[in-house]
């Protein structure tokens, strides 16, 4: 992999912990989209061998920091994220982009429905997460991703 | 795929688990958010950039002739203020020579630190925002936050460089207070709405009515004495029901102040309520 591909992953990547930082409206932040997700996403496509469930671990701790959630919530998030990934995406280099987006779509939700579970399990007044919310504008950002993430990823790679 | 890779998402979500549970039931894991809060805070200063940049463009490209205006109406308020501080100081001294005639000696005022409002929480469940101090600057978690208008909450979680502040409207926080008027005490709890807090356990027959400033009475012994917190702003008598729905509008802006005040009351000699209740059981 070139030092230009890793630069332009990180930077990504702190984009994307800005995006989450965002204040925003009361009424937009329902539909506040996962970034670091689609970031995870659109790099993991890009090189499955190299971007395993380790990016898990400090990704997901820190966004647990971010979000003042508990530790360990977004690593789990995450890992199921990049597993689940690693599992399709030789079918996902087959889809078109629409394609792609549901099965993101799929994937955020289960996320979610996780998230629910571990918080439930763990305090008594677990609050409802946002099922649908955020799994759809994740999945309605993932073409501009793909173009911006995977896309420019493999022509840094190629030129 | 490298092999066993289910067996280590398994272990994975094994170890997050458990992570989880020491992170909700100890206080271990606080260092270690602590210390990965430095690597997250490029990123929180940077979000606030563009809102800096629009506050200094909007600073700079105001009129002269406004800048004079705003000048003379802050002299205006700052002469009231002064007359108010000038009776403060006076009440303030009688009320200590009050206060030793019964032998309860009490600091009146207590030291203030300025903070700003960096971020609101995305999360729509929960009324937190984050502010541009943390433990750098001293703040501790449990450390009341004011505006100017009010009490605003509590910090409940310390980073180096900025801290989370808990609203008084979350449905999960509740300040003991009391009627200014005539010192009924009530608990009011949030109720996920910025605008109203509720008041609980009030029996039918309380002296409390529409208007009445509630301000904190210092019992939990979280939140210092005598802070204005809401005004009570409806009362219902159910019949039939054993307490009156009391509704009370938070003083102090919480969608609104971009300045908030972190208060350092005198700790020595208070017991952190989770340890009183270890020594009760």
């Amino acid at each position: 992999m070139k030092l230009q591909s890793v630069v332009y992953i990180l930077i990504m990547l702190f984009l994307a912990f800005v995006l989450e930082h965002l204040p925003l409206p009361e009424v937009i932040s329902w539909f506040q989209p996962s970034w670091v997700i689609l970031v995870i996403t659109a790099v993991v496509l890009y090189a499955p061998s190299a971007f395993g469930l380790w990016v898990a671990v400090p990704v997901g701790l820190m966004l647990d920091v971010e979000q003042g959630s508990l530790l360990g919530l977004h690593v789990l998030l995450i890992a199921l994220h990049v597993y689940l990934l690693q599992l399709l995406y030789r079918r996902m280099y087959l889809f078109n982009v629409l394609q792609q987006a549901g099965v993101i779509f799929l994937m955020v939700m289960a996320e979610q429905i996780l998230h629910y579970w571990a918080v439930a399990m763990l305090r008594e007044d677990a609050t409802p997460v946002l099922l649908f919310e955020v799994a759809l504008t994740t999945a309605f950002l993932w073409p501009w991703m793909y173009a911006i993430g995977y896309r420019s990823l493999r022509r840094l790679e190629r030129g | 795929m490298p092999p066993f890779q289910g067996q280590r998402v398994a272990l994975i979500a094994v170890f997050c688990l458990v992570l989880m549970w020491v992170d909700n039931e100890y206080q271990w894991l606080d260092p270690v958010r602590y210390a990965i809060g430095y690597t997250v805070a490029p990123a929180q200063k940077t979000a606030v950039v563009p809102l800096s940049v629009a506050e200094w463009l909007g600073e700079n490209a105001s009129l002269r002739r406004e800048l004079l205006k705003e000048n003379k109406i802050l002299a205006a308020r700052n002469l009231v203020l002064e007359r108010k501080a000038q009776r403060m100081a006076s009440l303030e001294a009688e009320n200590m020579s009050l206060r030793e005639l019964l032998s309860a000696s009490d600091q009146v005022d207590d030291k203030v630190l300025v903070t700003s409002v960096t971020a609101v929480d995305p999360d729509p469940y929960t009324q937190q925002i984050i502010i541009d101090k943390g433990g750098s600057d001293g703040v501790f978690v449990g450390q009341p936050v004011l505006d100017a208008h009010g009490l605003l909450g509590q910090v409940i979680d310390v980073l180096p460089l900025s801290s989370r502040v808990l609203m008084i409207a979350d449905s999960n926080h509740a300040v003991p207070v009391q009627v200014n008027r005539n010192g009924v005490r009530a608990i009011a709890t949030g109720t996920g709405a910025l605008n109203e807090l509720e008041l609980i356990y009030v029996p039918n027959t309380a002296d409390i009515k529409v208007g009445d400033m509630l301000v904190s009475s210092g019992l939990g012994g979280r939140y210092p004495k005598g802070y204005p917190v809401a005004t009570v702003t409806s009362i219902v008598n159910e019949p039939g029901e054993s307490f009156a729905s009391v509704k009370a509008e938070p003083t102090a802006k919480l969608d609104r102040s971009r300045h908030l005040l972190l208060v350092f009351t005198d700790q020595s000699g208070r017991v952190p309520p989770a340890q009183l209740w270890g020594t009760a059981e």
